[in-house]
């Protein structure tokens, strides 16, 4: 097992090197060595499924080797350990980025039997033939599914879903789980309305799951997210979270407690005589009467059970904040007589 | 070197900007459209990078190929389609420098390095991105699993829009299939889309107002027709049944590589026949029979001593016969619908299989397979009219498409005493030589008796008398009868007894003429694919010798080796 592990050690640090000025020295038959060590890898990262004390080693190792690169490298950004299934790949992206890597890389691409025969697994043509087939496919499209998301939504939620319960039907823990999806948000830093909505897609995501573990990890952890439940149900029509309602008891009261909040941000401005937010809430997008307004009355709208769990929720809060009858006063209040609840 | 005319370029570069603007649907749509184009202008483009000695030069001669190409591997719709695909990675080839010399070329590596790395991953900061990377699994496996959903979900909406019954043209959702149709053109080959190409194959066939894309379907012709596609049987037999342009075309595909590819020969001919999956959908349609029958028929009236061409028609009729006889014989029309204006007397003998005859009994049914023939025969000579002629010219096309009962009577012919050989020869001249052409039937009669002699006697006395050797190669080389010989005396080295050292020997002496021994190998393939046919095991020498004689003629001639 040590030698395994220690192999990892020198995969993960050869990713780094992959990415510096030093690969002008490496000629072919180190970059065909390279493949190789990076495809073993992912053979290792297989295995380590099936194997809890081989999974932790290399997990530790990783975490040591993360720690050190990220000392002697500025600009190193820590390898996963579930990254490793894509060691080639990796390897792959970083010596086509490097200005300084030889130029015999570009044959992987060769369309000519003999050089691609050194490049044995390397055949690109998967790769790039799957992700325009997808891209086209998803936009030719028109379908907008009940939950009005675009099909590219879709299959990614569903993708995320499998891949969510594998974890935790495999390791047990949910903590990879959570690490997992801090992963995804991070990587998608620019665009976070898209990730939300395929998180949505993931929750709607219908399998054999009857204990809907994943889907509970997936709520935990947005409420668990400073502010990310929030965003994602503002991000998310009134439609979808009615439907994600239905879905989901669990949803159902994330929900209400984020409107909840949402609600409590708001006081009355008695010159404009409306109900206005206050900056406390998230920066992204602030909520307004009427807002909160199209939520409710789209809770309303969706049928039983929830219907009727909104109405006596709002009854409840109406009389939590005091029980009001006038305006102005509670926003529960206001809110109940606006929908003539 | 192939010239690019101002207009040409202009039109591609405008059409590449024109895409790249936005990646709407409808900029896929016409990118698919112009597919055939574009490759053609690529192929040229390609061709012109190749025979530059450096990129520099390159760039200066073709000043538009960065941006086009740029452009190009942004548009999912090209990338997608294979054969795009290929040509735009093999000018990104052309275009790299293994040694770059300048700055200029080491930019260019640069590029074509970033141009590759986004083909093959997503944009960073995008979802897309973060989902691949967090996947767990390679890029390549989560695309082929999100393809795989996606062509479901697509799939199920297909079919969900029409199911067939007369009153729901109302509801087919007629905009979306069409946009779908236009962009699984590129996919046709793609085998992740195959449940929704044919879903949409089906739906152009099974909805009255369907408005699948006719490009779409003829781009599913072509590939199937091409080999580029594999396809349920089912789908293609709808395709051939709703589509006539395409069962042409895969008539016509056959009947080019039988008789213009070499390579054909050596293959087995009933895989050959049955690849494209005619005697199949032959057997479920008649029309689809008698399509083919046509074609072919009208290319034999014109090259009829052409070997290759009654091999095939043989072979394939042989074949269709036997997919009838598996299906239920009370569903599908009567024999005579396949086979039609053509009097049952015939019909009864030749269709039978000779493996529905017990061995014994084979001289008796060949005799009545004479009786039956010489009397359409005698008639014209009786009448002498166009439709006797007409009833001559089917009667003797039928034989040809039951090949196999010919073939039997030439395999009779080696084991025979001569007392019974009168009808076997008789058919073996008729089928060589239908018409009375110069009046030579009586010349040919006497040519067929005189080669069954001499070719006997070559293949009885060992060692081979040369006299005989001598006769049996001027008989060969005569205009008069060379393929009655030849077919004769392949029969012999098949099926006479005796070492098979023996028998090479003689084909080495006898067969030595290049395009002697192609016509002889497709005899001995028809031979093959009627012994094939026998449900009676066959006799392991008899299967062991036909290899070997193909083996022996396949084999370069010892005289052009240097």
């Amino acid at each position: 097992m040590d030698a395994v592990v220690g192999r990892l050690q020198q995969v993960v640090e050869l990713l780094a090197v992959s990415q510096l000025d030093c690969v002008n020295e490496w000629d072919h038959q180190t970059m065909l060595r390279a493949f190789e060590w990076a495809q073993y890898c992912e053979q290792v990262h297989a295995r380590s499924h099936a194997n809890p004390a081989l999974r932790s080693a290399l997990e530790s190792r990783l975490h040591d080797t993360n720690q050190r690169l990220r000392e002697t490298l500025p600009s190193y950004s820590p390898v996963m350990f579930s990254e490793l299934a894509q060691c080639q790949h990796k390897l792959l992206v970083n010596l086509l980025r490097n200005p300084s890597s030889p130029s015999s890389i570009i044959n992987i691409f060769s369309l000519d039997r003999k050089t691609a025969e050194q490049w044995l697994d390397m055949d690109q043509t998967p790769v790039i033939t799957g992700k325009s087939a997808l891209k086209m496919l998803c936009c030719s499209s028109d379908r907008s599914s009940y939950s009005g998301l675009q099909v590219e939504t879709e299959v990614r939620g569903k993708l995320l879903k499998t891949h969510l319960k594998s974890i935790l039907t495999q390791h047990g823990n949910e903590n990879s789980a959570r690490i997992l999806l801090d992963s995804i948000l991070h990587d998608s830093a620019g665009k976070t309305e898209n990730l939300y909505d395929v998180m949505a897609a993931a929750l709607l995501a219908s399998d054999d799951d009857t204990n809907n573990l994943s889907r509970d990890v997936i709520l935990d952890w947005l409420q668990s997210h400073d502010g990310c439940l929030s965003k994602l149900c503002r991000s998310l029509s009134p439609r979808l979270c009615c439907i994600l309602s239905r879905e989901s008891v669990t949803f159902q009261r994330a929900y209400c407690d984020v409107l909840k909040r949402w609600a409590n941000s708001l006081e009355y401005d008695v010159m404009q005589s409306a109900w206005v937010p206050t900056c406390s809430i998230t920066s992204d997008e602030t909520v307004t009467f009427n807002v909160l307004f199209d939520r409710f009355r789209a809770l309303l709208n969706s049928g039983s059970p929830v219907k009727e769990e909104t109405e006596t929720k709002l009854a409840e809060l109406k009389v939590e904040s005091g029980d009001f009858n006038v305006k102005g006063i509670s926003v529960w209040t206001d809110l109940i007589l606006q929908l003539k609840v | 070197m192939a010239a690019f005319s101002e207009t040409e370029v202009q039109f591609w570069t405008t059409k590449a900007v024109s895409w790249g603007e936005n990646t709407s649907c409808l900029t896929l749509l016409d990118t698919s459209r112009h597919l055939n184009g574009l490759r053609s202008f690529l192929q040229k483009l390609l061709q012109g990078l190749q025979q530059m000695s450096s990129t520099s030069e390159a760039m200066r001669t073709f000043p538009f190929v960065g941006q086009l190409l740029g452009r190009l591997c942004w548009n999912p719709c090209v990338i997608v389609d294979e054969r795009s695909q290929r040509l735009l990675l093999r000018c990104l080839n052309c275009l790299y420098s293994a040694e770059p010399l300048s700055a200029v070329e080491r930019k260019a590596n640069m590029w074509i390095k970033n141009l590759l790395c986004h083909l093959i991953s997503e944009e960073e900061g995008s979802v897309a991105h973060a989902t691949v990377k967090h996947a767990g699994i390679s890029p390549e496996r989560y695309h082929m699993d999100a393809l795989e959903k996606v062509v479901s979900l697509m799939t199920e909406e297909v079919i969900k829009s029409c199911d067939g019954s007369p009153n729901s043209s109302a509801r087919c959702s007629n905009g979306n299939i069409n946009t779908m149709s236009t962009a699984c053109i590129p996919l046709v080959t793609c085998c992740q889309a195959a449940p929704l190409i044919g879903a949409l194959l089906k739906h152009s066939i099974i909805c009255a107002t369907s408005c699948v894309d006719e490009e779409f379907i003829e781009e599913v012709s072509k590939a199937w027709v091409s080999k580029r596609l594999v396809m349920e049987e089912e789908a293609v037999v709808a395709l051939y049944c709703h589509n006539p342009v395409c069962l042409e075309g895969a008539a016509l595909s056959l009947l080019e590589s039988v008789l213009c590819d070499p390579k054909t020969v050596s293959l087995s001919l009933d895989k050959c026949v049955n690849e494209l999956l005619l005697p199949q959908a032959s057997a479920l349609h008649c029309h689809i029979f008698l399509t083919v029958n046509e074609i072919y028929r009208n290319v034999l009236m014109e090259i009829d001593e052409n070997i290759a061409l009654r091999a095939l028609i043989q072979v394939y009729t042989n074949c269709f016969l036997q997919r009838l006889t598996s299906l239920k014989p009370q569903d599908g029309p009567p024999l005579s619908a396949f086979f039609p204006n053509l009097p049952p007397s015939l019909l009864c003998p030749l269709l039978t299989a000779p493996s529905d005859v017990p061995r014994t009994a084979w001289l008796d049914h060949l005799s009545w397979i004479r009786r039956s023939l010489q009397r359409v025969v005698e008639s014209e000579k009786e009448d002498r009219d166009a439709r006797a002629y007409q009833a001559v010219f089917d009667a003797w096309f039928l034989l040809v498409q039951c090949g196999f009962w010919v073939d039997t009577a030439a395999e009779l012919l080696v084991l025979l005493e001569s007392e019974n050989s009168e009808a076997l020869l008789w058919l073996l001249t008729f089928f060589h030589h239908p018409t009375n052409r110069g009046h030579q039937r009586s010349q040919q009669t006497v040519v067929a008796k005189e080669a069954w002699v001499h070719i006997r006697m070559l293949f009885y006395a060992r060692p081979p008398l040369p006299r005989h050797l001598c006769a049996v190669k001027d008989l060969l080389s005569s205009c008069l009868s060379r393929n009655l010989v030849l077919h004769l005396f392949l029969n012999f080295a098949v099926f006479s007894h005796g070492p098979v050292s023996f028998t090479t020997e003689i084909i080495d002496k006898v067969l030595i003429d290049a395009g002697v021994k192609q016509r002889a190998l497709w005899i001995l393939s028809a031979i093959d694919c009627r012994l094939n046919r026998t449900a009676v095991s066959l006799e392991a020498r008899v299967q062991s010798r036909l290899k070997t004689l193909r083996e022996t003629l396949l084999a370069p001639c010892a005289e052009t080796l240097p």
